[in-house]
Parts: C-alpha cells; sequence; structure tokens
C-alpha cells in the first residue's frame, strides 16, 4: 500500500521548452487521482516523470515517503497502462502477464497461479495462450491491465488506456477499471483528455494547463466551483457559456444593457466573464428569484434524445447561449425565450481567468 | 511489368540458361566448335579435388561473412540508436563504406595488412604475430573475410537501424517498468521483434558471401595462395575465363545456382519459422 506526493516536480528539455512548471500533488493510499487537461498541456510528461521515463529536473517525488527521483523504473514498483497497450507482439497473452514476474525471479509455480487467478478477473482465462494481434481491441486492453495487475504493484499509472476503444466498449472498460481499482485498492494516477472519463471515475481531478496544475479537487466540486475560466470551460458539455460583462454597483452589466444582479464583488467598471452552464438556464415562468432574465433567439437545435440542445442568441451579443432543455421541449428554430438563472450558479471570471468569489470562502485540495 | 520482365528476361534469365546449355558442351579454347559432353563437365567438376576444397573454403568464408557482417552492424546499429547528440553524423559515416567499391575496399585492406608497407601488418609484427597473407592461407582467408564483413556491414548497418527505431518506444519503456535491465531488454524484446529483418539478412548475406565477393577476393588474394581463398564464384571465374574451360564453368555455376537456391529453400523452410512478424 502507497502514498504518492509530489513536490514542485519541474521538467525542462534540453531544448529548453519546460514541460511542467512545479506540479505539487499527492495522492492517498488507494486513491483515484485523474490527471486531466487538453493535449500538450504536460499531463503525459507528468505520467512519466513518475514512471521513471522521464527525469526530474527540479523538485521531489516520494512514493511512501521515500525520494525515489534518482530510481530506474524497474526500481519504483509502478505498472503503467500504455495508451497503445505496448504488449510484446511475440510472446503469448500467458508471457506478457508473467513478464514481469520472471524478471524479478519469482518462482514457476507462483506466477503461474498469479496469472491464471488475475486472468480469470479479468475474464482472460480463455486466451492466454493467443498472440496479442489474434486478440481485440478490448481485449488487448484487458491485457494491458492484467499486466499491470498481476504484478501487484505499489502505483498505477495510466496514460489515456481508453482512448483507443470505441465509445461502447469505453465506457464499460471504464467502469471496470472503477470496479478492479476500487477492488484491489491500488494507489492509482490516470490521465486522460476525456473530461467524462476523468468525472467518472476520479476521487479527485486534477485539471493541468500549460504545464501548471489549474485546480485540483472531487470532481463535482471542480464542476461546481471552477477556479478558473479554463477549468469552467474544461469540465461540462456542452461547456459553460460565456459573457463579456462589466461590473456595476449591484452585479454586472452585459453588453446590452441587461443587469444581472450580484453581490458586491469587483470594482465598479471592471471587464469581468459572466459564466453560466446550459443546464442552469431555465424558462423564466419556472423560477421565481431569477438573477436576470434574457430574452433570446433559438437559432439552431440538437435533440440527443433525453435533452434538446438549443444554440441561442441574445441580441447585442457574439457570443452563442447554449440552453439544455427537456427533450420533450417543443421548442422550434427561431422561436423566442426567456431564460432565467439564479445568483448560486453564476461564475463570475476577472479578466486574468480568475474565478470572483461571490460569497462562500472557497478551499483548495492539492496537497 | 512488362520492362520490368523484359529486363530480368534478358539479364538473368537468357544468360541463365546459356549457363545451362554450355554445361553439357566441350567447347575449343578460341570458341569456334563445340560437342556435345553430356554430364562429362559435371562428372570433371565432382571428381576434382579443388573443386570440394573451392566448396569448403566457399562455407567458411560464407558463414563468417554472414555472421560477421550481421553481428557487428547489429552491435552498431543498437549503438548508434542510443546515441542523439550528432547521430547523422555517425549514420552517415557507417554508411559509408557500402558506397566503396568492391575492388577499392579491396586494395584499401590490401594496403592496409600489406607484408611489407601495410602499416597493420607492422603493428601485428610488433606484437609478434607474423603476418602474410600472401604466403599463408588462413591469414589470406581471414583478411578476404574482413573486407568483405567490413563491405557489407553498412547495408545490414542500414537495415538494423531503420528496423530498432521502428520498434515502438512504449514496449522497450513497458519493459523497462516490467524490470528487465537492458541486457535482458535487448535478448528478450528487441532481439526477437528484429527477426525479420535478420532473417532477410541473412538470406541477403548468403547471396552477398556466395556471388558478390568476386571484385574483393580478385583485388586481394586472386584466389591464392595455393586456392587458399578460392571460393565457388571465384573458381568459376578463374576456369571459365582465365582457364578457357568454359563447359566446366558453365557446370560449376550451375551447382552454384543449385546450391544457393537450396540454401535459401533451407532458410526460409526452416530458419523463417523462428521468426516473428
Amino acid at each position: 500500500m502507497a502514498t504518492l506526493r509530489l513536490n514542485g516536480i519541474h521538467k525542462r528539455y534540453p531544448n529548453g521548452i519546460t514541460a511542467l512548471h512545479g506540479i505539487d500533488l499527492s495522492v492517498a493510499d488507494g486513491e483515484l487521482i485523474v490527471v486531466v487537461g487538453p493535449s500538450g498541456c504536460g499531463k503525459s510528461t507528468l505520467l512519466r516523470t513518475v514512471a521513471g521515463l522521464e527525469s526530474i529536473s527540479d523538485g521531489e517525488l516520494m512514493i511512501n515517503e521515500q525520494r525515489v527521483n534518482a530510481l530506474e523504473p524497474a526500481e519504483r514498483d509502478i505498472a503503467m497502462v500504455f495508451q497503445n497497450y505496448a504488449l510484446y507482439p511475440h510472446m503469448s497473452v500467458f508471457d506478457n502477464m508473467a513478464y514481469a514476474l520472471k524478471n524479478r525471479g519469482t518462482p514457476k509455480d507462483e506466477i503461474r497461479r498469479r496469472v491464471t487467478d488475475t486472468a480469470r478477473l479479468l475474464d482472460l482465462a480463455e486466451l492466454l495462450d493467443r498472440r496479442p494481434r489474434h486478440l481485440s481491441g478490448g481485449q488487448r486492453q484487458r491485457v494491458a491491465m492484467g499486466r499491470a495487475i498481476v504484478r501487484e504493484p505499489q502505483v498505477f499509472l495510466f496514460d489515456e488506456p481508453l482512448s483507443n476503444l470505441d465509445a461502447k466498449l469505453r465506457v464499460q472498460m471504464r467502469l471496470e477499471i472503477r470496479r478492479l481499482q476500487k477492488r484491489l485498492g491500488i494507489t492509482s494516477v490516470y490521465v486522460t483528455h476525456d473530461q467524462v472519463e476523468a468525472m467518472t471515475l476520479a476521487d479527485r481531478l486534477v485539471v493541468m494547463n500549460g504545464g501548471h496544475v489549474e485546480q485540483c479537487g472531487t470532481p463535482m466540486m471542480l464542476y461546481a466551483q471552477p477556479a478558473t475560466r479554463f477549468v469552467a470551460s474544461f469540465l461540462g458539455s456542452p461547456a459553460m457559456n460565456f459573457l463579456p460583462v462589466t461590473a456595476h454597483r449591484d452585479g454586472v452589466v452585459l453588453p446590452n444593457g441587461v443587469e444581472v444582479a450580484l453581490p458586491d464583488m469587483l470594482s465598479e467598471g471592471r471587464a469581468a466573464t459572466l459564466g453560466i452552464r446550459p443546464e442552469h438556464l431555465v424558462e423564466a415562468t419556472s423560477m421565481a428569484d431569477a438573477a436576470a432574465v434574457l430574452d433570446v433567439t433559438v437559432e439552431m437545435l440538437e435533440p440527443l434524445g433525453a435533452d434538446t440542445l438549443a444554440y441561442t442568441r441574445l441580441p447585442g451579443l457574439e457570443e452563442w447561449l447554449v440552453v439544455r432543455l427537456d427533450g420533450a421541449h417543443a421548442a422550434r428554430e427561431g422561436q423566442r425565450l426567456s431564460l432565467a438563472f439564479a445568483v448560486a450558479h453564476c461564475h463570475v471570471f476577472d479578466s486574468q481567468g480568475a474565478r470572483v468569489p461571490l460569497a462562500e470562502p472557497e478551499t483548495q485540495a492539492c496537497q | 511489368m512488362a520492362p520490368q520482365l523484359g529486363i530480368v528476361l534478358v539479364f538473368f534469365f537468357w544468360p541463365a540458361l546459356q549457363a545451362i546449355e554450355q554445361a553439357f558442351y566441350v567447347e575449343d579454347a578460341f570458341g569456334l566448335s563445340r560437342e556435345f559432353a553430356g554430364l562429362a563437365n559435371f562428372e570433371a567438376v565432382l571428381s576434382d579435388a579443388t573443386y570440394y576444397q573451392a566448396l569448403g573454403t566457399t562455407l567458411v568464408f560464407s558463414l563468417a561473412v554472414a555472421l560477421g557482417a550481421m553481428s557487428i552492424a547489429l552491435l552498431l546499429a543498437v549503438m548508434a540508436d542510443r546515441v542523439i547528440r550528432g547521430a547523422r553524423v555517425y549514420r552517415t559515416l557507417l554508411v559509408w563504406p557500402y558506397a566503396v567499391a568492391p575492388a577499392v575496399a579491396g586494395v584499401l585492406w590490401l594496403f592496409l595488412f600489406d607484408p611489407t608497407l601495410g602499416l597493420i601488418s607492422s603493428l601485428l609484427g610488433n606484437v609478434g604475430i607474423d603476418w602474410d597473407h600472401k604466403l599463408n592461407g588462413a591469414q589470406a582467408l581471414a583478411l578476404v573475410i574482413m573486407a568483405s564483413v567490413w563491405k557489407q556491414m553498412s547495408y545490414n548497418f542500414v537495415f538494423f537501424l531503420a528496423a530498432l527505431q521502428a520498434l515502438p518506444k512504449s514496449l522497450l519503456e513497458a519493459a523497462a517498468i516490467d524490470r528487465a535491465g537492458p541486457w535482458r531488454r535487448f535478448w528478450t524484446i528487441i532481439f526477437p521483434l528484429l527477426s525479420p529483418t535478420s532473417f532477410f539478412l541473412l538470406v541477403m548475406n548468403s547471396v552477398y558471401a556466395f556471388f558478390e565477393t568476386f571484385g574483393t577476393i580478385d583485388t586481394v588474394t586472386s584466389g591464392g595462395p595455393g586456392g587458399a581463398t578460392t571460393t565457388l564464384v571465384y573458381k568459376v571465374y578463374q576456369d571459365g575465363f582465365v582457364g578457357q574451360d568454359m563447359g566446366s564453368s558453365a557446370a560449376q555455376s550451375v551447382l552454384l545456382m543449385a546450391l544457393v537456391g537450396g540454401l535459401t529453400w533451407f532458410q526460409f523452410r526452416y530458419v523463417e519459422r523462428k521468426v516473428q512478424y
């Protein structure tokens, strides 16, 4: 059982590019941390420095409070599931899973027992003699998982393990990974660019951007109180609506003059951004204490079944305003709607993109 | 297709058929008349002790050249693959020998090992090795092997390096995480995954050693001393173009074609099974 701690991890390449600007993170025993961000944000580099595949330029990496910066990947007792699975193509499924144990000099009968047990756990028992090229994508993915599990490592690392699967299999494997991780209780770091995967799997979520941690916390906390405009736009699908506003005595004002009543928080006249999630815009008739009412025109509809996404425009504004309507809603393109939203659902970001707290003090939870 | 087939017909099948036809005739020294001889040419060749000597020399020579050229090339490719700074310079330099004509390569080695003028033979003399490949058959064979290996190594190097660079990096990373040290990684992951390339090179190197080393042997030793470096292909040339015995030479080339054909069949039949695709 293990804990993992990153203290100010920097990664600088010889060509001068800095991929990680001081990452602080601590992972509790048995916890599943998901690191999420757009491509190039440094999340894979972070995982590779933890694995020992990339050297650490500065900072400390601790496993069980032991500094492991200088240890080879083999000595860190970690297991990694690669995006392309990295199964050894010339070995059978059994040999793929047994490879690490053989390298460690585990007795033959113990190898057999552990591989067979893991294969049963992952429903691979019938496939042990096959070569990877004779397996389907989902089976390969399970073998890659099995190869990691059979070693009983201190830490599991997942590098976008589901991104090569089709949508249906991805949902299935997502549940499977969650189930196995809870059952085995192994400390895990999971990297993905898929925000649905991130939200559903994580005990805690780390959102990265440009080599920095933007925010860290439980998925619901990040969803409800995004610390930056970047986090707000990254989590949630469809993305949060952002409207340019100017601070005002009793709140903020939209460019078309509509006032939004908010608690006093910015000095008057400053530019800011108001963020509202599509599901938090409701028809004005069904809300009593709205922060503001917006009269919009529906320009496009995307029926998804359970919901319908309405792409609407506010007169005088460039930005789309996306609204999540009930699937049974009888909206038509060209129709006018009156939309309302509550103060509690307003997110205000200053011109640097940082969240402006409206009422409650908020907590950070990376360390 | 047609132009390629035309070229193959004119430059391969036609001469090959001519050689087969010639093998059954005895020709006078001026090429003015010939006489059907049945299998007499083959009988003469197969009862000639020097033919068996050449066969033995060829087998030792080919095995040494193929294994030497492949193992050195693999070693160099593995090392070049690890180089990051100045990688292109190393690679270009390692490929150069392939661009050197066999005769030029031969002369180069001839000078280095010349018993009276040679730099290396003089150094060898200092450590008590009396080098004279003009008198010592084993040394002569070693010299042509070295020259041929040096020449072929670049070709193998290019293929091995390309194959190494095509290996998915994540496989080696996975192996590193799976507690395999560099040595074990090489023998359990890299080497098996290179086997298609190694097999292809084994076939190509055998063919090279059997046929294409003629120029090197001719410039370095001319088959001597005392036939110690006369390989089958060199004997074909000597008996046919120096000795003017076209019938025997043709019979020998037919046997050589059959031998290399058989060897290649054997390689595909038995060695290819070990290849991991």
